[in-house]
């Protein structure tokens, strides 16, 4: 991907991020450092706040306190249009394409804020990056299989050259295979190409194999942060997932 | 034989009608996410802003063009005054239901208040009649169809072609992922408001122009025809409206034309087919099977 | 002013007092929102007309037809009534489940057009526009003038009592328990059902009972002014009454009396001092009330929704504790003892000292061991070409609290979702107590003790927490039609039953000075417990939880965690959705794990972990 591409990165910066849906908060006080090549991930078990954390980032949930910057830009509680104007890219866990509309005109979404011009040729780019879509232009998008949908949703995310990715569990409902291969070819190589990715995963190992820094969330709060090395080596970061303080049994599976 | 051709020329000058208001309407739905139903309200509205330049002596084909502008003002106004409001604060698609009621009685009443409560019709010549193939058309129908037609083109034309079509197509499909795209959505259901308001006022005349006579009450039963279309494709489907449309134009017009149906229940076909595809299939016939 | 014309008024807005209790009735506490209300009235009308206009009169010929039959007073009001609930029943179809409210609505206003238009055109029937006239009066041959004052007082008399009747029947009605489950229904309809409600007859005996008032009040109406025709009945004047709802307070049924009395009653009498005018388009006042009418429904929704008259808050007195507290605002919401952050053996202590009855159902349960109580055998669910739920076959045996965990997206919340019924199988088989109930709809299951709590908040906003607790007794004479007719001596003894019950489940999940709190103003946690706690107030034999403890305090659901283990000692049955593992760890033998929507493995938490394939799939991808 890094052979086709080539991303002008930006840092993204959240400092103490606290935000809800108007009740309690969900996250409380999160700081997250995305830099420029980096993949920084988040884990931790459902509810943790993870998906909160990047709603908020992007402008769909509202910060309570805390700041957001991109590029040392301020964007914090930005409208989501005016977040993703500002150069971040976002691929949510769920409706994440426009199901209605074909694949090619998900992609033209995607590049709504280019010129016409350049339209056509980021789309060439983009099915550069993910050939399997260049069968299927004028197909709707909502009979894609799951893991067309989500290369889909990646690909009019890059539509535009975002300094900054935003991934919510890109391989939630792939199957394995599918899933490593996402994460090492395309996450991965958003990075090399240049680009800040921040992404949310459940397959802890796989997203740590790919990773530059793992942030362990839990209710709603950062448990642990570290490398992946780091974090493999540490038996509570196995317990975080499977609890109960049996973290033997399982750390035999690292890798 | 000849009444029932004749009266498939008066069901697709109907359709042609009708078509124009349902692919407003079902836009207006789908992208805005309100049930407008004070539509035939702004509809009248605008036949009456046609009138009064009409009645000044300018012909009424400029009258046409300023009342579109005013439908698509007073469509406009009617969102950024009242629904968006109410819509930020999560109100329930059932009250808003209601509100679109409410605003239907003012803008309804509100005109006759202004117009006084007789029926009136514009100056202007029907022009001479065509005939072809059995159908007898005035040339005014022509046009009117022609309208119709070119309308249909356009609207097609806008949601494949242009950036703005497809844009109120991603915002009805999923407004908070186009907002991602940075797509300003407030933006684009603004546009949309303004361009079905328009179709909105251009229906309402050529309404009143197929019509002959028409006074502030006039659209009540067409609404009906409206929702009948609607549902029947598909709410917020613009080719399911074209194809109800048709469909509903065509029937009540020839159904008019049997000989066992009183020429009073042509609507009555309308009806059937709303109530049927509310209780049967509330997708329409294009829409997604649930 | 003369007599006279007070005692038109008086019937007017005792008429129209019926009218707005019948559509009160119907949206304010049910929920079901009727745009086709008018055409009640108006059958009611034709029908008293109908049957007590004598056979030969110069009515356009219509007797010839149908009528005629010149019938004896009450015999014309009591046919209204019957002739607006009968032709209610077919509208039942637009109010099924199934269809969205608002589209619903849009159905019935248009028929409200259509049926006006037909009438309108229609001379054989009905005599079309011209409609009937010369309509006697009740006792009265004196059909050609103006009635003797005593004999309008008298009739005044008679719509100010009628009126009175239907405000106590409709209160007799919502004060009921069913009136609960009414209001239940308006505020979630699917948690409704899954708590054994039946919502399409509920909501068809409300279209029946909104459809006889509103003919009772159109028979009035029309044996008062001896005519009736379709300009009387447009759509609009349904518009005009719902405005009166709105603006007097949906849900209250005073509101609905005082909304009679401002709107239509009102307007006809303001616009009477406005000085007519030659210089005044001849329209102009009838047209401004419109406009007036739709602006005071658009300001009211805006300003103050809940109208003059909010719906007020049913207290229900309970004998212990709680009633101190009871009607406290939701300042100390945070202030509970459960919800609190207070140290976790010092609450469970507290329980363990009080081991209060739960439900009484639960002993259904009691015969432990192997025996299967639910079982799911091969069962599939497709969502638009791609199958969630994969071939899952899976038992969960008596007294058990068995645990079902996954990644995101394994299919959990969806296999919960039909075992309960609220989602229907694409293929396989749901077995309940070794009967199949695959095809049952979930407020059945509920009756059979099958019963869920679900993901997203799910309480009842608008009813108290007592209110939510009780309304999921399954057994309460009150809670029928029926029932609540008979009124307060036939249910009173169920009702203190179940208010005895609620009070012990307070009690044990220590909520109980919340008792009359609005559910919907607790705090998240607490919520969770009210669903919880409602659950069990089902007389369950088994719960189906979904993610019971998702955002719930650490502490608060621990303490969960162990009353859960509590009622399985006690003979219930427990499959718990959770994502928490620590949970499962603690309280949950054994645990069924579920991966891309196929069960992956099912053991005790211990032998799981040692299982390479659940590792994977929570760490691997």
């Amino acid at each position: 991907m890094s052979a086709e591409v080539s991303l002008a990165g930006v840092p993204l910066r959240a400092e103490g991020v606290t935000a809800g849906y108007g009740g309690d908060p969900v996250i409380r006080g999160i700081s997250v450092d995305v830099q420029p090549g980096q993949v920084i991930s988040l884990v931790g078990p459902n509810g943790s706040g993870k998906s909160t954390l990047l709603k908020s980032l992007v402008g769909v949930v509202r910060i309570s306190s805390g700041t957001v910057s991109v590029g040392g830009r301020p964007v914090t509680n930005l409208p989501p249009e005016e977040v993703a104007r500002a150069g971040v890219g976002y691929v949510p866990q769920v409706d994440d394409v426009f199901a209605p509309l074909t694949v090619k005109e998900n992609l033209e979404m995607g590049g709504y804020l280019l010129p016409h011009k350049q339209v056509a040729e980021r789309i060439e780019r983009v099915l550069a990056v993910f050939p399997r879509l260049s069968g299927m232009l004028g197909r709707g998008a909502g009979k894609l299989s799951g893991g067309e949908r989500k290369m889909l949703a990646m690909g009019r995310v890059l539509m535009l050259d975002p300094g900054v990715f935003l991934l919510d569990e890109p391989t939630a409902n792939l199957a394995p295979i599918i899933a490593t291969s996402l994460l090492e070819e395309h996450v991965r190589g958003l990075a090399t190409s240049g680009a800040s990715v921040l992404i949310v995963e459940q397959r802890a190992k796989a997203v740590l194999a790919i990773s530059d820094r793992t942030y362990v969330l839990g209710g709603g709060e950062v448990r642990m942060e570290g490398t992946p090395a780091e974090l493999s080596a540490s038996p509570e970061f196995v317990d975080s997932f499977l609890g109960g303080g049996h973290g033997h049994h399982v750390r035999s599976t690292e890798g | 034989m000849s009444l029932f051709l004749a009266s498939i020329g008066f069901g697709l000058v109907t359709a042609s009608v009708l078509a124009i208001a349902a692919v407003g309407f079902t836009l207006q739905f789908g992208v805005t996410d309100v049930l407008n139903l004070a539509f035939g309200a702004v509809m009248i509205f605008s036949a009456f802003v046609a009138y009064l330049v009409n009645e000044n002596g300018i012909s009424v084909w400029i009258g046409l063009l300023i009342a579109m502008a005013a439908g698509s003002l007073l469509s406009v106004l009617l969102n950024t005054a009242v629904y968006t409001p109410f819509q930020r604060r999560g109100t329930s698609p059932i009250t808003m239901v209601i509100v679109s009621l409410g605003m239907t009685l003012i803008i309804e009443f509100g005109v006759q208040a202004l117009a006084g409560g007789t029926a009136v019709s514009y100056a202007m010549s029907n022009g001479p009649t065509y005939k072809a193939a059995g159908l007898t058309l005035t040339l005014v129908q022509v046009i009117i169809m022609v309208i119709s037609v070119l309308v249909m083109l356009g609207v097609h034309g806008l949601l494949r072609y242009t950036k703005l079509g497809k844009a109120m197509r991603a915002t009805a499909a999923n407004r908070n992922l186009a907002r991602n795209c940075g797509i300003r959505t407030g933006r684009v259901i603004t546009l949309t408001w303004a361009l079905t308001g328009a179709l909105c006022g251009l229906a309402g005349t050529v309404f009143a122009m197929d019509a002959g006579s028409f006074d502030a009450t006039a659209t009540d039963i067409f609404l009906v025809l409206i929702l009948a279309a609607v549902f029947l494709g598909g709410p917020g489907q613009p080719y399911g409206a074209m194809l109800g449309a048709v469909i509903i134009g065509v029937a009540t017009e020839v159904s008019a034309s049997l000989p066992f149906v009183q020429a009073d229940y042509k609507y009555v076909f309308a009806f059937v087919a709303l109530l049927v595809m509310l209780g049967v299939r509330p997708t329409g016939l294009l829409g997604e099977r649930t | 002013m003369n007599t006279f014309y007070l005692i038109n008024l008086v019937v007017y807005a005792a008429v129209d007092a019926m009218a707005c209790l019948g559509l009160s009735q119907q949206f304010g506490v049910a929920g079901v929102t009727n745009f086709g209300f008018i055409i009640f009235q108006a059958a009611g009308g034709y029908a008293a007309a109908v049957l007590s206009l004598p056979a030969d009169t110069a009515n356009g010929g219509f007797q010839s037809y149908l009528g005629g039959w010149d019938l004896p007073f009450p015999l014309p009001w009591i046919g209204a009534a019957v002739v607006g609930g009968v032709i209610a029943l077919p509208f039942t179809f637009l109010v099924g489940r199934r269809l969205r409210g608002d589209f619903a609505a849009v159905g019935l206003l248009v028929t409200a057009v259509l049926l006006n238009l037909i009438v309108t055109n229609y001379r054989p029937f009905l005599n079309g526009d011209a409609g009937l006239s010369l309509i006697p009066a009740p006792f009265s041959t004196n059909v050609f003038s103006v009635e003797p004052t005593g004999y309008q007082l008298a009739y005044m008399a008679g719509a100010v009592v009628l009126g009175a009747v239907v405000l106590w029947f409709v209160r007799r009605i919502t004060e009921s328990p069913y009136g609960r489950s009414l209001r239940a229904m308006r505020d979630n309809d699917q948690v409704a059902d899954s708590l054994g409600k039946n919502l399409l007859s509920m909501r068809t005996v409300m279209l029946v009972v909104g459809g006889a008032i509103a003919g009772l009040s159109g028979g009035v109406l029309v044996t008062y002014i001896t005519t009736w025709s379709p300009a009387a009945w447009g759509y609009a004047e349904t518009v005009v009454l719902f405005a009166a709802v709105i603006i007097g307070g949906a849900g209250n049924h005073w509101g609905a009396v005082l909304g009679a009395v401002l709107v239509p009653v009102g307007f006809e009498e303001v616009t009477r001092f406005i000085p007519t005018s030659n210089n005044l388009p001849p329209n102009l006042i009838p047209s401004l009330e419109w406009v007036a009418i739709g602006l005071l429904i658009v300001v009211f929704l805006w300003a103050r929704p809940q109208g003059i008259l909010p719906e007020r808050k049913r207290v229900i007195r309970v004998a212990g504790v709680g009633a101190a507290a009871a009607g406290q605002a939701g300042g100390g919401a945070v202030a509970a003892p459960v919800a609190g952050d207070g140290d976790q053996e010092g609450a469970a202590g507290g329980l363990a000292a009080e081991p209060a009855p739960v439900a009484a159902g639960v002993a259904l349960g009691a015969s432990a061991g192997d025996e299967v109580v639910l079982e799911a055998r091969g069962v599939c669910r497709d969502y638009g070409g791609m199958r969630a739920v994969h071939e899952v076959s899976f038992s969960v045996r008596a007294g058990t609290l068995t645990g079902l965990i996954g990644p995101n997206g394994a299919g959990k919340s969806t296999l919960l979702a039909m075992l309960a019924g609220t989602l229907p199988v694409t293929a396989g088989a749901v077995v309940y107590r070794g009967q199949d109930v695959t095809g049952m709809p979930a407020f059945r299951r509920a009756r059979l003790g099958l019963v869920r709590t679900f993901q997203l908040a799910s309480e009842f906003k608008r009813l108290t927490v007592m209110e939510n607790l009780i309304s999921a007794v399954p057994v309460n004479r009150g809670d029928s039609f029926r029932g609540a007719v008979l009124g307060k001596r036939y249910w009173r003894a169920d009702e203190a039953a179940a208010v005895a019950r609620a009070e012990g489940i307070l009690e044990r999940f220590g909520l109980e000075q919340f008792a009359s709190h609005y559910a919907g103003d607790l705090s998240g946690g607490q919520r969770r417990l009210v669903e919880i706690m409602r659950a069990l107030m089902a007389e369950p034999g088994m719960l189906l939880l979904d993610e019971p403890m998702a955002g719930v305090h650490p502490n608060l659901a621990r303490r969960i965690g162990r009353e859960l283990v509590a009622l399985c000692a006690e003979g219930m049955t427990i499959l718990m959705v959770e994502h928490e593992l620590a949970i499962m760890d603690e309280f949950c033998d054994p645990v069924v794990v579920m991966a891309e929507g196929a069960v992956l493995a099912e053991g005790t938490m211990e032998q799981l972990r040692a299982r390479s394939e659940v590792v994977e799939a929570y760490l691997v991808g």
